[in-house]
C-alpha cells in the first residue's frame, strides 16, 4: 500500500514540473526580473530531487513486492512438488513441470510487478494531467486528447498481434531446433543414405520459414515503435496549430502553451504502457490457472494414524496379503501389475525377484518403498498395515536403489552421504568398499570430491550405479531394495557386491532385483514374477530342480556366459 | 518460452572481445551480398536523422515568427512541415526496422543453413565427441546473438552517434553559449551511467546465474524426486530451495533497486538539465540575446539527447555476445571434413558387380580398444552372407566402414577391386543399399520416403517398389496416401510399416550391394509374414549381407561369417558351422533354440 501512496506523490511532483516551467516562461515574457526565473529553476531542481527520492521508493516498494510475492508462490510449488507422489510424476513431463515453475511464475510477476504499477501510474498520471490540462485550455485538451483513445486501441491491438506473431517465431525457432536435433541424432543414416543435400534442403526451407515469421513480426514491432517514436510529437503538432492560434488570439499565454505541450508529453508512455498492461493480465492469469492446477493435485501417499506399539526400531518383517495392484494411470481394460500377491519375508531374509519385462517386480517393492499409494489392509510392517507407520519413520528403515541411477551435480561424496549427511568417515569409506567404489575414486581426478552430473566428470554406467549403491548402503536401512540396480556392472562385480553386501547385511532384509541369475546362488530366496503373479518361490537349487520358468531363464543365461568368455 | 537454456551458465556464456579484425572480416563475407540492404540503411540513419532532428526547430520558429509575435501568417504552413517530419518519422523509422531485420535474417540464414551444411559434411567421429545439446546451441542461439549485431548492435551505434552529433550541431549554431550550458550536463550523464549501467550490468548477471540455480535445481530435484523422498530429504531440499530462492530473490531486489534509482537519477539528470537551461536562457531572453524560440528548442532537443548516450553501454553488451558467439559458429565451420571424396575420385560404375573385400581391416572407435581386429574376407558377387556375433562383437562397425562413416585404421576395403577412399564418397553411398534394424524414416512424405528424392525415381516407380514389398494397401488406407507427412521419425507409424516402407525404398533404389541388419522389434505376426516375402524379393539377384540376431534367417545364406570379440572367429555354411566343436555359431545355434 506503501507504494501505492509513494507513486501518488511521485506523480503529484512530475506534473509540477511544467506548471513551473509555464509559471517561469510567462514571468520571463512579462519582464520580471532575473531573480523570479532563479527560483523557478531552483524549484524544478528541489522538486526534481524529491520526485528521484519518492519514485525510487514507490519502485522500490512495488517491483520489490512482486519479487517477494513471486518468492512464496516459488517456494510453495516447490513444497508441493515433494509432498506429491509417483503417480504425479508418472504422468507429467519433468518439461511440462519446469516450464511452469519458470515461465509461468515469470508471468506473475510480470503482472504484480510491472503490471500492477503502470496501472496504478497510469491511472494517477491521467486522472491528474487531464484536469490540468482542461484547466489551461478546454478545447485544446479534447482535440489534443482526442488521438489518445484511438492511439491506446492501437497499441493494444499491435501488441496483440506481436505476441501471437512472437509465438510464432518462437514455433518456429523450436521446429528449427528438432530439426537440428531429429538430424544429429540421426546423422549416420543421414550420411548412410546419401540425404546431406536433402536434409539441407529441408532444413533451409524451415529457415526460410523462420526469416519469414520474424519479418513478418519485424513489420508489427515496427509500426509499434514509430508509432510511439512519432507519438508525442503528434500532440505538439496539435498544439502547435491550434495552441499557436490561441497565444496569438490571447485565450492562452506562452507560457501555458509550451506547459501544454510538456503535460502530452507525460502521458504518452503511461497510454502505450496502458495497452500493454491488459496483455500482462490476461498473461498473468493464464499463468496461474496453470500453476494452480498443479497446486491442487492432492498427495496421494500420505501419514495415518501412528498405530506403531513403540517409537524404538521397527523389527522389519514384511507382510503382503492379497494384494493386486493397478497404477492410477494405466486403464482399466489392461490387467492389474501385481495381482494376488501372498508374501512373507521375515526380518534378515535375502531375497532376489526376477522374471520378465513387465512381470511387475518394480511394481512390487514399490509398493513396499510405499513410492505409491498402498491399499489398506494388505501390505504389513510387524503386524502394523503399512499405512499406519509414518511415512517418515518407514522411509528411514528402507534403503533403495533405483533403476536409473540418478546422481545429483554435486561431488560424489555429497552423493554418497546424501541420506546421511553427518555420517563419519569411517562409515562412507565402508559404503565404498561395500560399493566396489574404492577403485574408481582413485582414477577420479579429485577423488572423492570429484564433482559428478552436467558439469561435472561424467561417469560410467556401472559406476554410476555402484554410487548410488553406496548412498544407499550408508543410511544402514532395515530394509535395502536394489531395483534391478547392477545391471550394468560385470558379472564378476556384481558378484563381488552381493558378497559383500551379504556379509554385512546378515541381520536385516535385502531385496534384489536383477536379470542375471547366474548370481543368485547365495540368496536365501528368490521369487519369479510372471504378469504380476508369484510363479516360482524358493531356493536356486529348489528352482533349477523344479525345471520352470527359472530353470529357462538359468540355462539360457549360463549358454550366454559361456560364450561371453570364449 | 522454451524449457531448456537454463541449465547454470556455460562455458558457452562468456562474453568475448567486441572488436576482433578476424570475426568482422569473416562476418563481413556473409553481409557483402546484402550489401544493398546495408547501404540503404546508412542512408536512412541520416534521414531520419534529419526528419526528427528538424522538428525542435520547427516548433522554435513557430514561437519566434509567429506565436511570440502573435502573427499567425504561416503558421499553418509550418504546421504542415512539421506534419510532414512526423510522418517522414513514422515511415523512415519503420523502413529502418524492417530494413535491418531484413539484413540480419538473411545473414542469419545463410549462417544457419552454412553451419548445419557444414555439421552434415563432418565425420561421424566429430558427432561421438561432441553432445547433440552443444551443436544445437550452434545453429540455434549463437546464430540468433549474432542477428542482434543487426538488430540492436552496429548499425544503432551508427544511428545514436549520427544523432548525438548532429544536435550538438544544431545547438552550437543556434547559441553557442547555450550550447555549452548544455553540454555541462553531458559528464554528470556518463558518469551515472557508467556507475550504474557497469553494477546493474553486475547485478542482472548475478540475477541469471541466480535464475540458472534456481532452475538446475529445480530440474534435478523434480528429476531426482523420488531419490529425496526415499532418503527422507524433503525438509532438507526445501531449504536448500529456500535457500537459492532467496539468493535468487535478494539478486532480484539488488537489481529493483540499481534500476529504480537509475531510472529516477536519469530523470533527475534531466530535471536539473531543464532548470539549468531555464536560468542560463532567462538571462539570455531577458538580455534580448535568447529567444523564446530557442529556450524551447534547447529543452526539446536536451530531452532527446540522453537516451542514445544511456543506451551505448548496453549495445557494447550486445556486440560482445555476438562476437563470442559468431567466435564459436566460425570455430563449427573451421573444423575439417575429414571423411570426403579425395581429389579426382572415380565415379562407383553404373553396373556394380558387387565384388567386397576386406583386407586385414583394424579399427577402434578410440585408439585404445581395437572393434575390429585385422579382418579379412572375401565377398563375391551375388552371393548371399548372413554375419552372426554376440552383441559388441564388431557387426554394426562392419557395415559403418563399408559405407565409409569411419574410415579403416589399418587394411583397407575393396569394391570391385577398388579402394573404397578413390570412389565419390555419395556415389559410394548410394550403390550400397542399406536397410537398418532400427527402420529410419525421413521427415518429409511417405512417397519421398520411398524414392529419397532421387529425380531417377517418379511415382510409378515408388508405388511399383510398394508393391512388391507389399506396403501399397497400407499406404492407400493413409488420408493423403503417398503425399502423407511423416511425424518426428515416424511416430505416427507402427514399427512393422516403417521396417517395410525402408523395404520398399530399397527395391526401388535397386542397388548392386544390399545391407540388412535385421530387425529385432518384435512385430504382429501377419506383418512379420509380410516381411519375409519382402525379404525375399529384396535378396534375390544381388550380393547381400545380412546381419543376423535370429540364426533362422541367415541358415539359407551361402555363407555365415561369425564374429566373435573384433576378430573373424568362423565362416562356412550353416551346415559346416555347426559341426564345429565348442564352435561359437553352434553355442549361439543352442542358445536360439531354448529362448
Amino acid at each position: 500500500m506503501g507504494g501505492f501512496v509513494l507513486l501518488l506523490a511521485t506523480n503529484a511532483l512530475v506534473l509540477s514540473v511544467p506548471w513551473l516551467l509555464r509559471e517561469a516562461i510567462d514571468g520571463l515574457e512579462a519582464g520580471e526580473p532575473i531573480g523570479t526565473t532563479i527560483r523557478y529553476s531552483i524549484a524544478i531542481v528541489v522538486v526534481a530531487l524529491l520526485q528521484a527520492v519518492v519514485r525510487t521508493f514507490s519502485r522500490l516498494a512495488i517491483l520489490g513486492n512482486s519479487r517477494k510475492i513471486c518468492y512464496d508462490i516459488r517456494e510453495r510449488f516447490f513444497r508441493h512438488l515433494l509432498s506429491l507422489g509417483a503417480t504425479f510424476y508418472d504422468s507429467h513431463r519433468v518439461g511440462d513441470i519446469m516450464s511452469r515453475g519458470v515461465n509461468d511464475i515469470r508471468q506473475i510477476q510480470g503482472f504484480f510487478g510491472p503490471g500492477v504499477m503502470n496501472v496504478a501510474n497510469t491511472t494517477i498520471i491521467y486522472t491528474a494531467a487531464a484536469v490540468l490540462l482542461f484547466r489551461i485550455d478546454a478545447t485544446l485538451t479534447l482535440f489534443a486528447l482526442g488521438i489518445y483513445p484511438i492511439l491506446f486501441l492501437t497499441v493494444n491491438r499491435l501488441n496483440r498481434r506481436i505476441y501471437s506473431t512472437s509465438v510464432a517465431v518462437q514455433e518456429q525457432l523450436a521446429t528449427i531446433s528438432s530439426r537440428v536435433q531429429e538430424n544429429i541424432s540421426g546423422i549416420q543414416q543421414v550420411k548412410t543414405y546419401a540425404q546431406e543435400d536433402r536434409e539441407i534442403e529441408m532444413f533451409s526451407a524451415e529457415c526460410n520459414i523462420y526469416r519469414e515469421r520474424n519479418l513478418a513480426m519485424a513489420a508489427t514491432r515496427g509500426t509499434m515503435i514509430s508509432l510511439i517514436g512519432v507519438v508525442a510529437g503528434a500532440g505538439s503538432l496539435v498544439v502547435l496549430f491550434l495552441g499557436g492560434r490561441a497565444v496569438i488570439d490571447g485565450r492562452i499565454s506562452l507560457g501555458d502553451f509550451i506547459a501544454f505541450n510538456a503535460y502530452l508529453g507525460l502521458l504518452v508512455w503511461p497510454t502505450i504502457a496502458l495497452g500493454w498492461i491488459l496483455n500482462t493480465f490476461q498473461r498473468g492469469l493464464g499463468a496461474a490457472d496453470r500453476l494452480l492446477e498443479i497446486l491442487r493435485v492432492e498427495p496421494d501417499v500420505v501419514d495415518g494414524e501412528d498405530r506403531l506399539p513403540t517409537d524404538g526400531p521397527l523389527r522389519g518383517d514384511l507382510e503382503i496379503r492379497g494384494l493386486t495392484f493397478r497404477h492410477a494411470s494405466d486403464d482399466t481394460s489392461r490387467p492389474p501389475s501385481l495381482r494376488d500377491i501372498d508374501l512373507k519375508i521375515p526380518k534378515g531374509s535375502r531375497i532376489a525377484i526376477v522374471g520378465p519385462v513387465g512381470s511387475g517386480k518394480s511394481t512390487l517393492v514399490n509398493i513396499l518403498a510405499r513410492v505409491y499409494p498402498v491399499p489398506r489392509d494388505r501390505v504389513f510392517v510387524d503386524g502394523v498395515d503399512l499405512n499406519d507407520i509414518p511415512l517418515e519413520r518407514w522411509r528411514r528403515s528402507v534403503g533403495y536403489v533405483p533403476q536409473e541411477a540418478f546422481l545429483f551435480s554435486r561431488t560424489i561424496q555429497e552423493n554418497v552421504i546424501f541420506g546421511r549427511p553427518d555420517a563419519e568417515a569411517e562409515e562412507i569409506g565402508r559404503a565404498i568398499r561395500i560399493s566396489n567404489l574404492e577403485g574408481d575414486l582413485a582414477a577420479f581426478p579429485e577423488g572423492i570430491e570429484t564433482p559428478v552430473g552436467e558439469r561435472g566428470f561424467t561417469l560410467s554406467g556401472g559406476q554410476r550405479q555402484r554410487a548410488t549403491l553406496a548412498r544407499a548402503v550408508l543410511t544402514d536401512p532395515d530394509v535395502l531394495i536394489l531395483d534391478d540396480s547392477l545391471s550394468s556392472l560385470d558379472a564378476d562385480t556384481e558378484r563381488s557386491v552381493l558378497e559383500q553386501l551379504g556379509h554385512w547385511r546378515s541381520e536385516r532384509t535385502t531385496i534384489l532385483i536383477t536379470h542375471r541369475l547366474t548370481s543368485l546362488a547365495n540368496m536365501d530366496r528368490i521369487l519369479v514374477l510372471d504378469e504380476g503373479r508369484i510363479v516360482e518361490d524358493g531356493s536356486h537349487e529348489q528352482l533349477v530342480a523344479a525345471d520352470g520358468l527359472y530353470r529357462q531363464l538359468f540355462d539360457r543365461q549360463r549358454l550366454q556366459q559361456r560364450l561371453e568368455q570364449g | 518460452m522454451s524449457a531448456h537454456g537454463h541449465h547454470p551458465g556455460s562455458a558457452d556464456d562468456r562474453l568475448g572481445k567486441v572488436y576482433d579484425a578476424e570475426m568482422f572480416r569473416r562476418l563481413w563475407a556473409y553481409v557483402r551480398p546484402h550489401r544493398t540492404l546495408v547501404f540503404v540503411s546508412f542512408v536512412i540513419i541520416f534521414v531520419l536523422g534529419a526528419a526528427q532532428l528538424v522538428q525542435p526547430y520547427l516548433i522554435r520558429i513557430a514561437i519566434d515568427d509567429h506565436i511570440g509575435t502573435r502573427n499567425s501568417d504561416g503558421l499553418g504552413i509550418l504546421a504542415l512541415w512539421f506534419g510532414l517530419a512526423l510522418l517522414g518519422e513514422f515511415l523512415l523509422r519503420w523502413l529502418q526496422i524492417y530494413v535491418l531485420e531484413r539484413t540480419g535474417q538473411n545473414v542469419v540464414y545463410d549462417l544457419r543453413t552454412d553451419a548445419f551444411a557444414h555439421l552434415q559434411r563432418l565425420p561421424s567421429s566429430f558427432f561421438d565427441r561432441n553432445p547433440v545439446g552443444r551443436l544445437m546451441t550452434r545453429v540455434t542461439s549463437d546464430v540468433e546473438a549474432i542477428h542482434e549485431v543487426f538488430t540492436s548492435g552496429l548499425v544503432m551505434i551508427l544511428a545514436d552517434l549520427v544523432k548525438v552529433i548532429g544536435i550538438v550541431v544544431i545547438l552550437l549554431a543556434m547559441d553557442w553559449r547555450l550550447a555549452l550550458v548544455t553540454f555541462a550536463v553531458i559528464p554528470p550523464i556518463i558518469f551515472v551511467t557508467l556507475q550504474f549501467r557497469g553494477r546493474m550490468r553486475s547485478a542482472y548477471r548475478t540475477v541469471r546465474g541466480a535464475i540458472a540455480r534456481l532452475n538446475a535445481f529445480l530440474q534435478e530435484n523434480v528429476t531426482g524426486m523420488r531419490i529425496v523422498q526415499m532418503f527422507g530429504r524433503e525438509n532438507e531440499s526445501a531449504e536448500a530451495f529456500a535457500e537459492i530462492n532467496a539468493e535468487h530473490r535478494e539478486a532480484q531486489l539488488k537489481a529493483v533497486v540499481y534500476e529504480s534509482s537509475f531510472t529516477s537519477l536519469a530523470e533527475l539528470v534531466a530535471a536539473v538539465a531543464l532548470a539549468v537551461l531555464l536560468w542560463a536562457g532567462g538571462y539570455g531572453i531577458l538580455a534580448g540575446m535568447v529567444t523564446f524560440g530557442t529556450l524551447v528548442a534547447f529543452i526539446e532537443y536536451s530531452a532527446k539527447f540522453f537516451r542514445p548516450v544511456q543506451e551505448l553501454s548496453q549495445r557494447y553488451t550486445v556486440m560482445q555476445a555476438a562476437m563470442a558467439a559468431a567466435e564459436r559458429i566460425f570455430g563449427l565451420l573451421d573444423t575439417e571434413v575429414s571423411i570426403k571424396s579425395s581429389d579426382g575420385a572415380i565415379p562407383v560404375p553404373e553396373k556394380l558387380a558387387g565384388d567386397i573385400r576386406f583386407e586385414n581391416v583394424t579399427f577402434g572407435y578410440d585408439d585404445e580398444r581395437p572393434v575390429l581386429k585385422d579382418v579379412s574376407f572375401h565377398i563375391r558377387p551375388g552371393e548371399r552372407i548372413g554375419v552372426v556375433g554376440w552383441t559388441g562383437s564388431g557387426k554394426t562397425t562392419l557395415i559403418r566402414l563399408l559405407v565409409r562413416l569411419y574410415d579403416v585404421q589399418q587394411g583397407r576395403i575393396l569394391l570391385d577391386g577398388v579402394d573404397i577412399r578413390k570412389y565419390r564418397l555419395r556415389d559410394l553411398r548410394r550403390s550400397i543399399g542399406i536397410v537398418l534394424q532400427d527402420p529410419f524414416l525421413f521427415a518429409g512424405s511417405v512417397g519421398g520416403n520411398i524414392s529419397l528424392g532421387d529425380p531417377t525415381i517418379g511415382p510409378d516407380r515408388v508405388k511399383a517398389a510398394a508393391r512388391a514389398v507389399q506396403v501399397d494397401r497400407f499406404i492407400e488406407t493413409l488420408p493423403a496416401g503417398y503425399d502423407e507427412r511423416i511425424r518426428e521419425r515416424g511416430s505416427n507409424l507402427s514399427v512393422g510399416e516403417k521396417q517395410l516402407l525402408t523395404f520398399a525404398r530399397a527395391v526401388a533404389f535397386d542397388p548392386g550391394i544390399l545391407v540388412l541388419d535385421e530387425a529385432t522389434a518384435s512385430v504382429d505376426p501377419r506383418t512379420e509374414q509380410k516381411i519375409q516375402l519382402a525379404l525375399a524379393t529384396l535378396l534375390s539377384d544381388r550380393t547381400s549381407i545380412l546381419i543376423a540376431h535370429r540364426l533362422a534367417t541367415v541358415r539359407d545364406a551361402d555363407r555365415i561369417l561369425v564374429l566373435h570379440q573384433g576378430e573373424l572367429r568362423e565362416q562356412g555354411t550353416h551346415e559346416e558351422l555347426l559341426v564345429l566343436e565348442n564352435g561359437i555359431y553352434r553355442t549361439l545355434y543352442a542358445l536360439q533354440a531354448t529362448a
